[in-house]
């Protein structure tokens, strides 16, 4: 990353997030080489959110921590992408936790889904003369609390 | 509707008021989930709702997971150059997915009805050349970036945003594999031996090279 003034690097970094986001708007609309500077405050702040929400997010989604910190460095890399655009963006926390949350939702190779039934129908047949069984007392009907 | 769809569903709401500059006190979202999954959404909602000022936390940092985001920003940013951050971000998230080169290319393949093995080899080499930063973002069709922005889901115009040059890049010049020299001599007509130009490697060219309209 290309070096810039100390004092003005230390006014960056004591700017607000919504300061923070107006200059981020300006020097990307002017291809300001500073760009790359403020950006990289901004994702500094984002991602700390970004590690935070997809921890408890992949957690209660029953992702490993493998597949955590995958998502947190796929949201890094979303929110970089995102901040490249001219339009102003939401303030950095709401917007990293927007992303980070898409990040762990996506669909996970590993991740464990519920049980699904089998497409195949099952092929099913009633023993002769079960009915009439049942009917006279000769057989019951299965109950998973006594057998 | 379960509880986790609760759980979404107030967060989603939060997300929205704050965008909006709305925000409710915190138990008016906690009040919409079961009491189950109150301390789920009291977590991430403090993550979300908590005033940032200029520094990070030093908790923050110290965590395995923060140290690996920043990581990937420092790439990023470190690999800017004459494609912008696109090429990072894209072996950034490819990285984080899984997703190997050759199942990119194949999806470009596939967009662009390239089927020839000479095609397919055009665009490996390319797609290589862009994601190591050595190709021209304001060479870039909108097309490829489009289909780029499929294969990885996420927005056609932040793709083309990303791909933006710094602006102290390197001074790359694009160089289509089918240009030639331009030598002293004049050029000499071309032999029976040679072949025409393959159509799939021009169009794999004209999408790499060819410039926003391409």
């Amino acid at each position: 990353m290309a070096e810039f003034d100390p004092i003005e690097e230390k006014a960056v970094e004591m700017l607000d997030d919504a300061q923070l986001e107006a200059v981020r708007a300006d020097t990307v609309a002017a291809n300001d080489e500073r760009f790359e500077f403020v950006l990289w405050n901004l994702c500094l702040r984002g991602v700390a959110v970004i590690e935070r929400v997809c921890r408890t997010r992949g957690e209660a989604c029953g992702l490993g921590e493998q597949e955590i910190e995958l998502a947190i460095e796929d949201a890094s890399a979303r929110m970089l992408l995102r901040l490249s655009r001219l339009e102003p963006q939401p303030q950095v926390h709401v917007l990293a936790a927007e992303i980070a949350v898409a990040c762990v939702e996506r669909a996970w190779p590993l991740q464990k889904s519920a049980p699904r039934l089998s497409a195949r129908t099952p092929q099913l047949r009633l023993i002769k003369g079960l009915d009439e069984a049942i009917e006279t007392g000769k057989a019951r009907p299965n109950d998973w609390e006594n057998s | 509707m379960s509880a986790e769809d609760a759980v979404e569903r107030a967060f989603w709401q939060a997300l929205e008021d704050l965008k909006a500059g709305s925000e409710k006190p915190i138990e008016s979202y906690l009040r919409l989930v079961p009491s189950g999954q109150r301390e789920e959404l009291g977590r991430m909602l403090a993550d979300l709702l908590a005033a940032r000022g200029p520094a990070v936390g030093p908790s923050a940092g110290e965590s395995e997971g923060y140290r690996r985001a920043a990581a990937v920003v420092d790439e990023v940013l470190g690999a800017r150059g004459a494609a912008g951050i696109l090429p990072g971000t894209l072996k950034a998230m490819r990285n984080a997915r899984g997703i190997e080169p050759d199942a990119v290319v194949e999806r470009l393949a596939a967009d662009f009805d390239v089927r020839g093995e000479e095609g397919r080899r055009a665009l490996a080499r390319d797609y290589h050349r862009l994601e190591t930063g050595k190709l021209l973002g304001s060479k870039l069709s909108r097309r490829l970036l489009g289909s780029l922005a499929a294969i990885f889901d996420v927005d056609p115009d932040e793709v083309r945003a990303a791909a933006r040059p710094a602006a102290k890049g390197p001074s790359l010049s694009s160089a289509p594999a089918m240009g030639r020299g331009a030598g002293a001599r004049a050029p000499s007509p071309p032999s029976p031996s040679e072949r025409l130009p393959d159509p799939e490697v021009e169009l794999v060219e004209r999408l790499f090279h060819g410039g926003p309209d391409a």
